[in-house]
C-alpha cells in the first residue's frame, strides 16, 4: 500500500468519526446558545437514541421489512422518541429552574445523565446490545481507500441534517424566534415570541439529531451500552466548544476538525495519544481564540 | 440469594457516590464470612455477574451439608466497578465487615492492589480470573490464583504461531490495561525467541473507545498475517469487525479475556470466523464438571467462562479452613498449600507462590459462529 492511501483511509475515517460528533454538538450548542446551560444529559440522550434504533430495528426486521425499509424506519422512530426524551428532559429537569441562577441547572444535568445512564442500566441490562443487521462490512475500494457503505451513509445524512438545520434555522419563522431567543430571551418574549416553546423546541431538535447521531454509530460500531453517552458527549462537548459554543456551523467545523485531528493522531502517534493531542489542539485553539473556530466574541457569554 | 443481592445494591450506591451504611454486622461470629469481588456493574457486569453465580452455588452446596466448622457460611458480595481504587476501598471494607475468605476480584488491574490489603489482614484470596503474573509473584503467602497466567498463556499462543504459521507477519495490539499489556508483551516475548523472528508493528487501543480504525489502517500498512490482541470481548470484537471493514485479512489471536460468546455477537458471526483464542478446555465436556455444570444450568442459565473458577475458589477456601479447624487466614493458607484438591477440573495443587501447578491452556476457534476447542495435535 503507497503511504498516501494510509493518509486518506485516517481522512475517510477521521470525517466519519467527525460527523457524529457534529451531529451530537449540534444539540450542546443550541441549548448553550439559547439558555447558556450545558446540557450534560445530552450525552445520555444520545445513548437512548442508540438504545430506541436497535430495538426499533429489531422489531421492524423481526417483523421481516427488508434492511433498505427498516434502517431509515428505525432512524425516524428513534429520533421521533428521543426528541421526546430531550422535551421531557427540559421540562424535568430544566424549566421549573431556569431562573434559579448558572448553577443549579448545571448539577440538574449532572444528576438528570446518572438518572438516565442508570435507568437505562436497569431497564436493559449491561451487556452490549447488538445491531441486528450486519452491514459495516460491506464497502468499496476507491483507489487505495477502502469505504464502508455504513460511512456513507454516516456522512450523507450528517451533511443533509446540518444542510436541513442551517435551513430552518436561517429561512423559517421558528428559526428566526430561536435567533431572537438567542439574542436576548426577554426582549423576545416581550415583541410576542413564545421563547418557552422555542426553547422546548431546541431540545426536541438537538434530542432528534443526537438520536440520528447514535443509530448511525451503532450501525458503523455494531454495539451500544448504557456508559456510551459518556465518551461521545465529551468529545462532542469539546467539539462545540472548539467550533466556538452557541455557533451551529461552529459546532459542524468543530466536529470535524476533532474527528480528522484524533484520526491521524492515532494513526501517527499511537492510539494512547489520541486524547492527548486532541485537547492540547483545544487548549492551542482557545489560547489563540478562546471563541472558538468560528465563534462571535460575546464577554459576557463565557 | 437476597442478602447478597442488597449488598451488591449498596455496592452500586458506593460507586456512585452515595453513603453506604456499614450496617449487618449484627450476625458476626454466628457465621463465617465469605465474600465475592469483581465488576457487578459498569461494562463488565456480565462477568461479575458469572463470578458472584459461581459463588452462590459453592455456598448453598457447603450450608446444605452444615456448613464449615460447625458454623453456616455467609457470602458477600462487592463491587470493585473494575477500578484498582474502588477495588482497595472494598477490600478495607471486607475487613472491617469479618469476611475471612475472598473469591476475586476479576481483573489483574483490581486484584493487585486488593491484594495487598488481604496480605497486610492476613485474608485469604483466591482470584478465579486474574491471569497478570504480578498477582502471585509478589509472593504473598495468602494470594492464590485457581486459573492460568499470561505467561503460559502468550507462550501457547506463541508456540501456535510459530508451529502453525511459520513464516507469518505478526502484529501484536493490547489495550493497555494490566492485564492486555501484560498477556500482549509475555506473547511478543516468547514469539521473538522461539521464532527468532521480530513482530512487524505492535499498537495500542485506548479501551473506553469505539473506534479503532485509525490504529488498524497503520498496522494494515504493515501487511500483517496475523494480530495478536492482549485485551478484552469488547475491544477484541470491535478490533475484528474494524480490521474486516477496513479490508485486513489477517488471522486474529487473542486471550482468555476475549473468550465469550460476545465476542462473536460484537464482531459479527461472519467476521469472527476463524479467530483463533487461548482458554482452558472445554468445561461442558469434562466428565468431573457435569454434574456442577448441570446444576449451574438449571439455576442461572448460560455457564460464564469464569464460573466455574469462581465456584473452585469457595470450594478451595473452604476446604482450606476445615483442614486447618480455623479461619486464620495464615493457617488456612498454609493449608492450601500443602492440599490436593479435587476440582471440576481435575486435581488442582498450589506452588509456592500461589500459582496452579499445570498450564491449563488450549487453543479454540471461532467455526460457524461458535468457539469449537482445536484437538491438541492440530
Amino acid at each position: 500500500m503507497i503511504p498516501g492511501g494510509q493518509f486518506f483511509q485516517q481522512i475517510v475515517n477521521g470525517l466519519t468519526v467527525g460527523a457524529v460528533y457534529a451531529l451530537i454538538a449540534l444539540g450542546y450548542t443550541m441549548v448553550y446558545g439559547i439558555i447558556e446551560l450545558i446540557n450534560f444529559a445530552h450525552g445520555e440522550i444520545y445513548m437512548i437514541g442508540a438504545y430506541i434504533g436497535t430495538i426499533a430495528a429489531a422489531l421492524l426486521l423481526g417483523a421481516g421489512l427488508p434492511a433498505a425499509a427498516a434502517i431509515p424506519l428505525a432512524i425516524v422512530a428513534a429520533a421521533a422518541i428521543t426528541g421526546l426524551y430531550g422535551l421531557s428532559a427540559e421540562r424535568i429537569a430544566y424549566r421549573p429552574l431556569r431562573k434559579a441562577g448558572r448553577l443549579a441547572p448545571l448539577i440538574s444535568a449532572l444528576g438528570l445523565s446518572i438518572f438516565l445512564q442508570q435507568y437505562v442500566l436497569l431497564a436493559q441490562g449491561a451487556r452490549d446490545k447488538v445491531f441486528p443487521e450486519e452491514i459495516t462490512s460491506s464497502g468499496f475500494t476507491l483507489g487505495p481507500v477502502r469505504v464502508a457503505f455504513v460511512q456513507v451513509l454516516i456522512l450523507g445524512v450528517a451533511a443533509l441534517l446540518m444542510v436541513a438545520l442551517q435551513a430552518f434555522v436561517r429561512r423559517t419563522r421558528m428559526g428566526r424566534a430561536m435567533r431572537c431567543a438567542a439574542q436576548d430571551p426577554v426582549m423576545a418574549s416581550l415583541v410576542g415570541v413564545p421563547v418557552d416553546r422555542v426553547i422546548a423546541l431546541t431540545f426536541i431538535i438537538g434530542s432528534a439529531l443526537a438520536a440520528v447521531a447514535g443509530v448511525l454509530v451503532v450501525m458503523y460500531y455494531g454495539k451500544v451500552n448504557y456508559l456510551a453517552g459518556y465518551t461521545a458527549g465529551l468529545k462532542a462537548f469539546t467539539a462545540a466548544v472548539l467550533g466556538g459554543i452557541g455557533n451551529i456551523p461552529g459546532a459542524m467545523v468543530g466536529g470535524l476538525f476533532l474527528g480528522v485531528v484524533e484520526s491521524l493522531a492515532a494513526g501517527y502517534i499511537g492510539g494512547e495519544y489520541k486524547d492527548v493531542v486532541a485537547f492540547v489542539m483545544l487548549v492551542v485553539v482557545l489560547i489563540v481564540r478562546p471563541q472558538g473556530l468560528l465563534g462571535v466574541r460575546v464577554p459576557d457569554k463565557i | 440469594m437476597p442478602f447478597g443481592f442488597l449488598v451488591g445494591r449498596a455496592s452500586v450506591a458506593a460507586f456512585l457516590g452515595l453513603a453506604v451504611l456499614g450496617g449487618c454486622a449484627g450476625d458476626q461470629g454466628k457465621t463465617i464470612r465469605v465474600a465475592c469481588a469483581g465488576p457487578m456493574t459498569g461494562e463488565q457486569a456480565k462477568q461479575g455477574k458469572d463470578m458472584e453465580n459461581g459463588a452462590i452455588l459453592a455456598v448453598d452446596e457447603w450450608n446444605a451439608k452444615g456448613g464449615v466448622l460447625g458454623k453456616k457460611i455467609e457470602l458477600l458480595v462487592y463491587d470493585d466497578a473494575q477500578d484498582p481504587k474502588q477495588a482497595n476501598a472494598v477490600a478495607n471494607k471486607m475487613f472491617t465487615q469479618g469476611v475471612v475468605a475472598v473469591d476475586g476480584h476479576y481483573n489483574s488491574s483490581c486484584t493487585i492492589p486488593a491484594s495487598e490489603v488481604y496480605n497486610q489482614r492476613h485474608m485469604v484470596c483466591l482470584t478465579p480470573a486474574s491471569t497478570n503474573p504480578q498477582v502471585t509473584d509478589r509472593g504473598y503467602p495468602t494470594i492464590f490464583r485457581v486459573c492460568g497466567r499470561d505467561d503460559q498463556q502468550g507462550k501457547a499462543g506463541a508456540e501456535y504461531v510459530v508451529k502453525h504459521m511459520p513464516r507469518a507477519r505478526v502484529a501484536v495490539l493490547d489495550d493497555k490495561t494490566t492485564y492486555g499489556q501484560g498477556l500482549a508483551q509475555e506473547f511478543l516475548k516468547h514469539y521473538e525467541s522461539l521464532s527468532g523472528q521480530k513482530v512487524v508493528f505492535t499498537g495500542v487501543i485506548v479501551k473506553d473507545d469505539q473506534d479503532f480504525t485509525p490504529t488498524l489502517t497503520t498496522m494494515k500498512s504493515y501487511n500483517p498475517d496475523i494480530v495478536y490482541f492482549g485485551g478484552l470481548y469488547p475491544q477484541g470484537g470491535l478490533i475484528m469487525k474494524q480490521m474486516r471493514q477496513l479490508g485486513l485479512k489477517a488471522a486474529f489471536m487473542s486471550g482468555d479475556g476475549t473468550y465469550d460468546p460476545e465476542f462473536i455477537r460484537i464482531a459479527g458471526a461472519e467476521n469472527a470466523e476463524g479467530a483463533y483464542l487461548t482458554f482452558i478446555p472445554d468445561q461442558e465436556k469434562i466428565p468431573a464438571a457435569q454434574r456442577v455444570v448441570a446444576a449451574y444450568k438449571k439455576r442461572f442459565g448460560e455457564l460464564g467462562p469464569y464460573s466455574l473458577y469462581s465456584y473452585e475458589a469457595i470450594n478451595i477456601a473452604l476446604q482450606g479452613m476445615a483442614k486447618a479447624g480455623t479461619t486464620d487466614g495464615l493457617k488456612v493458607a498454609q493449608a492450601i498449600h500443602t492440599m490436593t484438591f479435587d476440582t471440576v477440573f481435575g486435581p488442582m495443587q498450589f506452588d509456592q507462590k500461589g500459582d496452579v501447578l499445570v498450564s491449563p491452556y488450549v487453543m479454540w476457534q471461532v467455526r460457524g459462529g461458535k468457539l469449537v476447542q482445536l484437538p491438541p495435535d492440530s
